[in-house]
């Protein structure tokens, strides 16, 4: 007899974080939330829930949601039930996401300068040079410590084997990391004792070492770097986000009319005049941050900034033209990367693949639409995506079109089973899919903030988690032992 | 600190203040038309102080539910209450990082009543609740700047927003007296103090000798309440002189200059030149002359030097055209 909130539990086929694939016992690192949770009530799950929901609200802990009339803010649900990863599987974990931004920044330095990878044969050239994201103002600029992506957020999700895989890689502007922040201060908060006796590693420092990750960068060493953060304002999706970590970090937030650009040097605006910063951690595009260099109606980024960058008087982070590591596209080929420069195997492997541009691939593609996910290269937020499984045969024939019209934006994948978790819905507690995003920080070392952010589709049997599509999130623990 | 926050902190500050005014302004009006039976007469009333406030041009008679909700929830007037709760979190979301979070939550919590339906029905049904909600907001917000943020050059900026403001309001409160077509009479006398919450400290000081030039006096002239003209325009000399590090008496820009003058002006009159000047008068100069120290701040301190010098070119161009 299962207690009163799992009472009706199912995990069905898929990998349950919490049992695994049985159906009876909770996993050993799942025991004591197990038993913790099992002793609520429903009145209380739904005292609980409230509180924390009301907490974000007030807190503002809010993302903008595009398209809407007002730009509403709305909360990123939260789920109260965490998702335990144990030591020996997050090293794991850990070593695969460092194998990979390691070959990451490795592929961006070598395509900007000598190209090996390309003329050895081992990637297409045309893939890269196709990639709206390769920006051939970077050839032969060397950038500060030949580091291209300083902050990287991997998606991660596991098979119905409870295998973990690599879904995509987000090389440009990541977000989601104040939320694993604030999950954690919240999950304190509401349910303090659920941490009890369970040596969960702290998340807290993460703004110190993205501030040295930062520091590290700067062109000026005769004093302390001026670092900034650089948002594209108030009505962007992550601008809570990018407040938040300025205030953790204590550097200002700096909109594009705050800077200028001066022969070849960005200053910021202040009440005693002109103050040159060195390092910009920019939460905006490359096509957004000079109008002089790429697109000429931005007005949220700064003219001359790029000028500066180019003459190495300015670092951003990222740098410039990441974007074309994580094409989904050059994503199928991270596991040759690595083999190229590391010589090792890959420890996260990717889905598989079917890149649209390959004639086999296509036609598989285009017979077998219905079992498979079609994702735009280029797009990132869960836009434009295609899941056979869901769609109707008239939005099936439109995706074929605009497959076989230009093939190199799109690939496909099989329809991963996602692993499900134990998640509160109104006062019962029901499995739903959930996915994980790592931070990785690469400066003078790379660093992982333990765990990531749990990303969950709260719709009953959804696939997909992102935050403009339905989904919320969990706090993420690692255990210590 | 950054120009923008800077102007982002001031204004903040000014529509927290500007909040705070009229709810009083129409909670005590709205008290004392009470007992007025004769409804000409309350439409009358209210007509003229929206245009006192200026305001005549955003009225929509056909949507309007009455000249208090236009006051309180305006969409289309900026200086409604609800739009100046909306402004003043806009401006705090520019420069959350600036804020502590106590005055955050609290302005947030303000902010999604004024959102929701809650704050019409809260004043459909219990108004004395929700002007007090409304003042206890502010009052809270002050509290929690001065107890909780660094007084550094941030909190310079967010006391000139509010001492500009509050100048601006007393001027107003004391202004509808003289505009009145009667000689006003002791109700109108001790409204124009309770919207000033200057009631109880004025009658401590003069007795309960309630005449138009001791209350005129009082809100122009006390060294010692806070929301007196003299009382704030002192605050804003000697933030301003605070920002630059410049001694008192002397001056390093316009707003600095104007601010002493104005400073001087309240500090070496009297009552009595004022009302042989005419009261509406004196006090229309300084309304001028404090919106000129605003302008000042904004061109000293937020638009940078080449701005302001292409401005300038701008408008000798136009000049010699």
């Amino acid at each position: 007899m299962k207690p009163a909130p799992f009472e009706k539990y199912k995990t069905e086929n898929f990998f349950d974080e919490m049992f695994g694939n049985s159906l009876g016992e909770p996993l050993l690192h799942y025991q004591k939330i197990f038993d913790r949770i099992s002793r609520l009530t429903p009145v209380e799950i739904a005292e609980k829930r409230s509180h924390a929901d009301s907490s974000f609200l007030e807190h503002g802990i809010t993302f903008t949601v595009y398209g809407d009339e007002e730009g509403t803010e709305k909360i990123f649900p939260f789920d109260l039930i965490p998702r335990i990863i144990p030591r020996a599987e997050w090293e794991i974990v850990e070593q695969g996401l460092t194998q990979r931004i390691l070959a990451l920044n490795l592929f961006l330095n070598d395509i900007y300068h000598d190209g090996k990878i390309l003329s050895d044969g081992v990637i297409p050239k045309e893939i890269v040079y196709s990639s709206p994201n390769y920006k051939k103002e970077m050839v032969g600029i060397d950038v500060p410590k030949d580091i291209y992506v300083h902050v990287c957020g991997s998606d991660l999700i596991r098979d119905e084997t409870g295998a973990y895989y690599v879904l995509e890689d987000n090389a440009r502007c990541p977000s989601g990391v104040s939320y694993l922040l604030e999950n954690r201060q919240i999950m304190k908060r509401t349910f303090p004792q659920t941490f009890q006796g369970m040596s969960v590693r702290s998340v807290e420092l993460y703004p110190e070492i993205l501030l040295s990750t930062l520091e590290y960068l700067s062109p000026r060493r005769s004093q302390k770097p001026v670092c900034v953060v650089l948002t594209p304002g108030i009505y962007n999706s992550a601008y809570f986000e990018h407040t938040f970590l300025a205030r953790q970090m204590g550097i200002e937030i700096v909109e594009g009319r705050d800077l200028i650009a001066i022969d070849g040097y960005v200053y910021m605006r202040t009440t005693h005049g002109l103050v040159q910063v060195d390092v910009i951690y920019r939460r905006l595009d490359d096509d957004y941050l000079d109008p002089l260099f790429f697109n000429k109606d931005s007005t949220l980024g700064v003219a001359g900034l790029m000028d500066a960058y180019l003459k190495g008087n300015v670092a951003l982070a990222n740098g410039i033209g990441t974007g074309v590591a994580d094409d989904k596209v050059t994503y199928a080929y991270v596991p040759e990367m690595i083999q190229y420069y590391l010589g090792q195997d890959p420890i996260l492997p990717n889905v598989p693949t079917y890149l649209c541009w390959r004639e086999s691939d296509r036609n598989h593609v285009l017979e077998n639409l219905e079992n498979l996910v079609v994702k735009p290269a280029n797009e990132s937020g869960g836009y434009g995506l295609l899941v056979g499984t869901d769609s109707t045969k008239k939005e099936r024939e439109e995706y074929k079109e605009r497959i076989k019209s230009n093939p190199r934006d799109f690939i496909a994948q099989p329809i991963v089973s996602l692993s499900r978790h134990p998640t509160i819905f109104e006062d019962t507690i029901e499995g739903r899919h959930v996915d994980l995003r790592p931070f990785i920080l690469y400066g003078k070392d790379i660093d992982i903030v333990p765990g990531g952010l749990t990303r969950v589709a709260l719709r009953k049997d959804s696939l997909v988690v992102n935050s403009s599509q339905g989904g919320g999130s969990k706090d993420t623990w690692v255990l210590e032992n | 600190m950054l120009s923008r926050v800077a102007d982002n902190l001031y204004w903040m500050n000014r529509y927290v203040e500007r909040a705070e005014s009229l709810a009083r302004m129409v909670e005590v009006n709205q008290d004392n038309l009470l007992e007025l039976d004769d409804n000409i007469e309350v439409d009358r009333f209210w007509l003229s102080s929206i245009h006192a406030f200026h305001a005549h041009e955003y009225i929509d008679h056909e949507k309007e539910k009455s000249a208090e909700c236009f006051f309180l929830f305006s969409d289309s007037w900026p200086s409604s209450i609800r739009n100046c709760i909306f402004s003043a979190r806009e401006n705090a979301r520019m420069v959350r990082d600036q804020l502590s979070e106590e005055i955050w939550v609290e302005l947030n919590s303000i902010y999604h009543f004024f959102r929701s339906k809650d704050a019409e029905v809260s004043f459909d049904q219990t108004p004395q609740q929700f002007f007090q909600k409304v003042i206890r907001f502010s009052l809270v917000f002050q509290g929690l700047s001065d107890a909780t943020v660094n007084h550094d050059e941030g909190w310079l900026f967010m006391s000139l927003g509010k001492y500009l403001e509050r100048a601006d309001q007393t001027s107003r409160a004391l202004d509808a007296l003289t505009l009145k077509e009667k000689k006003p009479s002791r109700k109108d006398l001790i409204a124009a103090l309770r919207i000033c919450s200057a009631l109880s400290a004025f009658r401590r000081q003069y007795r309960g000798e309630l005449s138009l030039r001791n209350v005129a006096e009082f809100l122009l002239f006390s060294q010692d309440f806070p929301r007196s003209m003299r009382f704030a325009i002192r605050r804003i000399d000697s933030n301003l002189h605070e920002l630059s590090g410049v001694p008192s008496g002397n001056f390093s820009n316009e707003a600095e200059r104007l601010a002493g003058s104005a400073l001087a002006t309240v500090n070496f009159t009297n009552i009595d030149a004022v009302l042989t000047r005419g009261l509406h008068l004196s006090l229309d100069e300084l309304q001028l002359s404090l919106m000129d120290v605003g302008q000042k701040i904004f061109e000293t301190y937020v638009m940078s030097p080449l701005e302001l010098q292409n401005v300038n070119d701008d408008q000798s161009m136009q000049a010699q055209q």
